[in-house]
């Protein structure tokens, strides 16, 4: 405890036992760190509070002697005298049960809530046991679905004010509301307009009874069919950590873990419902190759031996190059080591990459000194240049919302075009190219260029150097090339030294990957080929001598005829890779494609032999989230049918080319990275799970995030579903859910790398081509339900799958002479064509035609060429 | 008197020699049940036929021997199963390891599962002593389905374990005779049984009273404290 806090103490006495608490905190947190619980139903620990449902009313001593007060909405003040267990409190608690159960339908049986309901359990504990109403309870309509996820039964509501509180002040999307008055109060989203909020399954999450019920766990299973295990979300880069909840070895739901460095609580809808996907049907349960135009089943013996004389084979021209491998965002950072080991360590090839186009080099990922969120949402301004984070990172779009809304931070947009962010900032600058280099090196230096910019970063007090600075970096428009990014992110770190990156690139793990070497010219910990460390050269005996292929080289030696062999690891470029046209062609001409996927996806479809991978929650392993914070990933169901995970499917490749890459676990794995990386120094299995269980661990481990908090206490009415799952079977006292020992001085033996510079990188400044006659420039972004396995695969995912839109603003429209609702015709550089419904949206920029990412009518469309620097398109009326 | 004394010892024995003997010989000879045997399960329906149970798992989470397994499923809004909004779709119990102990029957909130007297049932696999919907839901007249390898004798499917529910839970007298959530609903159900409360009424109100008007019943059966 710092001194600012403990000067802010104040003592008050509780039930007559004198604690202290801080100065300002609410009552029934102070109550229940003290170990006093007060029953509450309206109060969340991340909402702000109303005070409407008065079960957490206690005796508070005033002028006038001790009244009945609700403890959520009072402040802990000094010689403050509380009873919590009283008659008259008893009698309160008693009259505020029976009253809403006056409408609450006992259908308990039926009901999802029922065994995790905070009105069920507090009713037993507290209720007075009966009722003296006997007249005929209030009727709804039962469950009407408010959207392709979400039921709402009426009858069942208690009017606390969580969900439409929820909806309004975290999320920002008041779909739904209160309607009506007295017994008439139901809860309601408005005529015509479904809830159709990226957070809709919060709700759900902390609805205290079971009027807001999830379509995908809708009478799957009952609370105490469950087991659970702690796991961090894939879905992203935010790694937001989950309750991986599992019955019958079938996943039935996540739900969201309350991170104070992380998520607080939320998911957004693509990560805590694609649980459905894994548990999909069509899942690739046994390795298959390629016969004509089928595919036959075969053994994982054979599939192995056949890869083992490719790679000889490919290997026999003298060139390991013509092997290439692709990570794609599935793998655990212990899968990415494995595959990359396989890689740079075995067979001697350097072209690993695990980005297809729509990420940032790592070398400048590498250099660009790294903040975390917590201090992207209390930084004195935040400067976005970034693709849309509510559509590609939501739940980080939360965090900056809540800290913009609560003035700890301002916020600067810059970019092509408008996105979600602009709602929250100060400033939202559209800028070209060009102008994005001319920010870049002269915003804090002359603020006649940019003055509104310069403006807002002057007034939060961001220092000449860039003190106080966190960019978002991302891919604001995928039209444009990368290398205008990392020019522009390079430019900005060398006028401003002291500004601190947050990369918000949506693959999950693509931090992991950097920094396990699964990118380009890169090895683990971040070294380059030269700089390798003596430990990395003993275990890696094969390192590569020179640089190899990303990508987009990979494509091109492809089409030349130079790529004999190529892995495609939980990566489907056919789908995913920007220019589709390039990645397509280069597939059909690579010598031999195996696909370790788990479903079949367009480019394991058309592979040479398919190998079945597990899937999240099938396998442990650890994964790194955007900010370099590694948490655990955990198991809980088994495989379906032959399916590995993907480091054993490497490990036993490896054994085909007679190595031994050297492990039987995943724990193994962690422990030699620990040992070979020097980022990941001090990162073990133990300190993952038992100590900083729940906020991980940020890499490079420093002093700061030694000191764990000792939160320990789980509130079971903020988190219903996850503590009555944890308490079965054990004593009613067990509230403490995670450790909360102190972790253990790492030894001194090895340091933190130094940072590698930005001056090391050179930025190279893409040529913008001119702009040929009758083309509109190409903004080209990605909506949350996007294309993608995981989406298709997910029952109720899949119906909100977004179609491929194109958007003009109405002055462009004008001059196009389109109308809303018109066919357009959109043309890309090679002629291929494609139909679009227009949208007229005047956050556009005028000639500015946006793309939404989706599958197009024409499939040989493909408007984004990676030999371009800024794409532009044809675009008329059909 | 040695002899005597030792003759004394035989006392019982003796007396025993002229009672009439209990042995059965079973198989050939079968007893009685008495008419609160726990036996082989029924799933009940309704007088309209449609299914009493409505998947809420409620007997599986309570059994001791885990051998209930159920599954909900919305109800086809065109064809219901069950009234309200859930039915159970899979149910299995699986008979080798229940053990008959009527927990499932307590636990049922709507009295869909309650136990025959049905006692000699074999299966030559496994499988077979897994029963699923299809062998436990009664017929449409309400009988238990009696399937090829049971034993069925005269009055096994009556008085189905309903009796559990037509106690009043309250053990109080003003219950008696009142069966609860279910008097109209068909097969397996029979009057409440009477002189189940000795009572006086206002010892009998429920409100937080149970536990201690039940344990001092007890104790005065016993003649002394329980406490």
């Amino acid at each position: 405890m710092s001194t600012d806090e403990s000067q802010n103490l104040v003592t008050l006495s509780i039930d007559g036992r004198e604690i202290k608490a801080k100065g300002g905190e609410l009552l029934i947190e102070a109550a229940e760190k003290s170990g006093v619980f007060i029953p509450r139903f309206c109060y969340h620990n991340r909402l702000p509070q109303v005070g409407v449902c008065r079960m957490c009313l206690v005796e508070v001593k005033g002028p006038r002697g001790f009244s009945l007060q609700p403890s959520c909405y009072l402040p802990v003040s000094e010689g403050m005298e509380v009873i919590t267990q009283s008659e008259k409190v008893k009698k309160a608690q008693d009259g505020v049960l029976e009253f809403l159960l006056i409408n609450h339908p006992l259908d308990c049986p039926t009901c999802d809530k029922g065994g995790e309901c905070p009105l069920q359990d507090q009713t037993l504990t507290y209720g007075p046991g009966e009722s003296r109403f006997a007249e005929e309870k209030r009727h709804w309509e039962k469950p009407i679905a408010i959207s392709e996820l979400v039921f709402l039964d009426r009858e069942r509501c208690i009017q606390c004010d969580r969900c439409t509180r929820f909806a309004d002040v975290v999320a920002g999307d008041a779909l739904i509301e209160f309607i009506g008055r007295g017994d008439h109060t139901e809860v309601n989203v408005f005529p015509d307009r479904p809830f159709s909020s990226y957070f809709s399954g919060n709700t759900v999450q902390i609805c205290p009874v079971g009027a807001l019920t999830a379509a995908p766990y809708r009478f799957k299973a009952r609370p105490w069919d469950l087991s659970q295990v702690e796991s961090s979300c894939m879905a992203c880069s935010m790694g937001c950590r989950i309750m991986v909840q599992s019955s019958q070895n079938g996943l039935t739901r996540y739900l969201g873990l309350d991170s104070d460095s992380v998520n607080h609580g939320w998911l957004c809808d693509k990560g805590r419902f694609g649980f459905e996907a894994i548990n999909s049907a069509d899942r690739v349960t046994s390795p298959m190759i390629r016969k004509g135009d089928s595919f036959v089943e075969t053994s994982w013996a054979s599939a192995l031996s056949l890869i083992g004389s490719k790679i000889v084979d490919a290997k026999a021209s003298g060139d390991p190059s013509r092997i290439g491998i692709m990570l794609g965002s599935r793998l655990t950072n212990e899968d990415i080591y494995a595959w990359v080991k396989l890689a740079k360590g075995v067979i001697g090839t350097d072209s690993v990459d695990s980005q297809l186009g729509d990420g940032l080099r790592g070398e400048v990922i590498a250099a660009l000194p790294r903040a975390t969120v917590n201090e992207a949402v209390s930084a004195k301004a935040v400067l976005a240049f970034t693709g849309d984070i509510k559509e590609e990172i939501p739940v980080l779009f939360l965090r900056l919302r809540e800290a913009i809304r609560n003035g700890r931070t301002k916020l600067v947009t810059v970019g092509t075009r408008s996105s979600s962010l602009d709602k929250l900032s100060e400033v939202s600058a559209r800028v070209t190219p060009d102008q994005a280099r001319l920010l870049a090196m002269e915003v804090t230096k002359d603020s006649s260029k940019f003055p509104e910019i310069s403006a807002v970063l002057s007034k939060q007090g961001v220092g000449a150097d860039g003190e106080g600075l966190v960019v978002l970096l991302g891919r604001e428009n995928l039209a444009w090339d990368q290398s205008i990014v990392e020019a522009f992110a390079l430019e900005l770190s060398r006028s401003l030294p002291k500004a601190k990156f947050l990369i918000t690139l949506r693959g999950s793990n693509f931090s992991g990957a950097v920094d396990l070497g699964g990118v380009p010219r890169l090895l683990p910990g971040r070294s380059s080929l030269e700089t390798a460390t003596p430990v990395l050269r003993q275990k890696w005996a094969n390192l590569p001598a020179q640089g190899g292929r990303g990508a987009k080289e990979m494509f091109n030696a492809a089409l030349r005829g130079e790529l004999d062999l190529l892995f495609l690891v939980g990566s489907d470029p056919r789908q995913d890779y920007l220019d589709s046209e390039l990645a397509n062609s280069a597939l059909d001409n690579v010598g031999f494609v195996v696909s370790v996927d788990t479903y079949l996806s367009r480019s394991s479809s058309s592979a040479d032999l398919v190998l079945p991978a597990a899937a999240f929650a099938e396998k442990a392993g650890t994964t790194t989230n955007l900010e370099g914070r590694v948490f655990t990933v955990n198991q809980k169901v088994t495989s379906p049918g032959l399916c590995r995970p993907d480091w054993t499917i490497a490990s036993e490749i490896a054994l085909e080319l007679e190595e031994d890459l050297g492990f039987g676990s995943a724990e193994d794995i962690l422990d030699e990275i620990a040992e070979v990386s020097p980022l990941h120094w001090g990162l073990s299995w133990h300190r993952l799970t038992k100590s900083a269980a729940l906020d991980g661990v940020v890499v490079p481990i420093t002093a700061t995030a030694l000191s764990i908090r000792p939160r320990a206490m789980l509130d079971q009415i903020s988190t219903p579903g996850i503590a009555s799952v944890w308490n079965q079977g054990l004593p009613s006292s067990k509230t403490s859910y995670f450790d909360d020992g102190t972790i253990e001085e790492p030894g001194s033996a090895s340091q933190p790398p130094a940072q590698a510079s930005v001056a090391s990188v050179e930025p190279i400044w893409p040529v913008a081509p001119v702009q040929p006659l009758g083309t509109m420039r190409l903004g080209y972004s990605r909506k949350l339900y996007g294309q993608g396995e995981h989406l298709m695969n997910s029952p109720h995912l899949s119906k909100l799958i977004v179609e491929a839109k194109c958007r003009i603003s109405s002055k462009t429209a004008k001059e196009l002479g389109a109308e809303m609702g018109d066919s357009l015709r959109v043309a890309d550089k090679a002629g291929g064509e494609s139909l679009f419904e227009l949208e007229i949206d005047d956050s556009v920029g005028d000639g500015i035609v946006e793309l939404i990412r989706g599958s197009f009518s024409n499939p040989g469309f493909s408007p984004v060429r990676s030999d371009e620097a800024v794409n532009y398109v044809k675009v008329e009326r059909a | 008197m040695a002899v005597f004394d030792a003759l004394g010892g035989f006392k019982v024995t003796i007396g025993q020699v002229f009672q009439p003997r209990v042995t059965k010989q079973y198989p050939e000879e079968k007893r009685k049940k008495p008419p609160r045997f726990h036996g082989r399960h029924v799933l009940n329906r309704y007088e309209d036929g449609s299914e009493k149970c409505i998947g809420c798992e409620l007997c599986a989470g309570v059994c001791p021997a885990g051998c209930i397994y159920v599954r909900g499923k919305d109800n086809p809004p065109d064809a219901p199963v069950s009234p309200g909004e859930r039915y159970g779709y899979v149910y299995e119990i699986n008979f080798l390891r229940c053990i008959h102990c009527d927990l499932c029957v307590e636990a049922c909130p709507t009295e869909a599962i309650t136990e025959t007297k049905v006692l000699e049932f074999s299966f030559t696999s496994r499988r077979d002593a897994i029963y699923t919907k299809k062998e436990l839901v009664v017929n449409n007249d309400g009988t238990p389905k009696r399937l090829p390898w049971e034993d069925w004798r005269v009055g096994d499917d009556e008085f189905t374990s309903g009796w559990m529910r037509a106690t009043s839970p309250q053990g109080s007298k003003d219950f008696e005779g009142r069966t609860h959530w279910s008097g109209e609903l068909g097969e397996g159900v029979r009057k409440p049984e009477a002189g189940q409360s000795d009572l006086k009424s206002e010892d009998a109100s429920p409100r937080y009273m149970i536990r201690k008007v039940e344990a001092d019943r007890i104790s005065k059966r016993h003649g002394g404290k329980v406490r």
